[in-house]
């Protein structure tokens, strides 16, 4: 299980970069890659969610993040970043579909590898979703994780939120 | 093992998936989880078409809107259910077919770990299914059209899967 002062587990998360284009939810966009090793000397604000446009995650979690975007930005936050099992064209609309835009970075955690490694996955084979990444939040500061929030109920939202987060920046 | 043929029953399956309410065209709210199975089908003549995923490449810019604009003439050539199938999940199924404005027209079905379309000898090796059309009448393959190529052969498929239909040759 990863704590607080432990450097983050090197990995490479599939993505689609936003461009305006993009707001046609019929574009695609072009794949492209996301690697830790870009946050070297960068403060990431990265929070899991167990599925894209499910419940709890998408009336709540994405939003909270949308919306306070300009206070996480002034607090030196450089990048967030949503990361969820779906592949990159899913968490591309998802994030389209709740107006993302160039704000939050929406990026594929393929085989929930990065939250494995982390220790916060969770088995939803038995609803048929296979595993998925846990519900956590993550201040990265130049690769060592300085806050670790992780929801101990999937289906809640109340450590992992913006706000929560913007009150441990 | 391939078991998907023209003549032969359908296998068994049970798709989750998200019935539409007008209340989900805001996109915000979520919507509460059902199920399809194939017994539901009995008796009815159902036009499937799979796609590897949804939001992706042709799929996205081509099959679905496709289906939609052509809903009512297929109605009229006696199809009671449209579905599109992919093995990602309701909650994605769903998204998507909000975000295409398919409303109640297109069932947005999740094959589950693909394991129906494997049954028909349609899921790729990544786990995803294959790019196919099939037209079902009282649960017996009448049509089947599989894509082996993707992107540009795969529009072919499907519009002689559509044409078929229309055709009133399925």
């Amino acid at each position: 299980m990863v704590q607080i002062g432990d450097t983050i587990p090197s990995a490479t998360f599939a993505y689609i970069p936003y461009t305006p284009e993009l707001e046609d939810i019929a574009a695609c966009g072009a794949p492209s890659k996301l690697s830790t090793d870009s946050w070297k000397g960068k403060k990431v604000v990265l929070f899991a969610v167990p599925g894209a446009f499910t419940p709890t995650c998408h009336v709540s979690h994405l939003p909270s993040y949308v919306k306070h975007y300009s206070e996480l930005k002034a607090k030196g936050v450089d990048e967030i970043v949503c990361i969820a099992t779906n592949d990159m064209f899913v968490m591309s609309a998802w994030g389209r579909a709740n107006g993302t835009a160039d704000k939050i970075i929406m990026a594929s955690d393929t085989d929930a590898k990065f939250s494995a490694a982390l220790g916060h996955t969770v088995d939803l084979s038995g609803a048929g979703f296979g595993t998925r990444t846990g519900r956590y939040a993550l201040v990265i500061d130049n690769l060592k994780v300085v806050v670790l929030e992780v929801e101990t109920n999937p289906s809640a939202m109340e450590v992992t939120s913006a706000e929560h987060i913007l009150s441990k920046l | 093992m391939m078991s998907a043929q023209v003549g032969n029953k359908i296998p068994d399956g049970s798709f989750p998936y998200i019935p539409y309410t007008p209340g989900l065209a805001d996109g915000k709210s979520c919507g509460v989880p059902s199920k399809v199975t194939t017994d539901d089908w009995k008796g009815k003549r159902v036009v499937i078409f799979a796609v590897p995923g949804a939001f992706t490449p042709t799929c996205h810019v081509s099959h679905l809107p496709g289906f939609v604009s052509k809903y009512d003439e297929l109605k009229a050539k006696g199809v009671d259910v449209i579905a599109c199938l992919a093995s990602n999940d309701h909650w994605v199924m769903s998204g998507w077919g909000r975000v295409e404005g398919v409303e109640d027209k297109i069932l947005m079905l999740s094959d589950v770990d693909g394991a129906w379309s494997e049954k028909l000898g349609l899921k790729r090796p990544d786990g995803r299914t294959k790019r196919y059309a099939i037209i079902i009448d009282d649960l017996v393959i009448k049509s089947l059209e599989v894509s082996w190529h993707a992107l540009f052969l795969s529009q072919i498929a499907m519009d002689t899967a559509l044409m078929r239909i229309l055709g009133g040759k399925g």
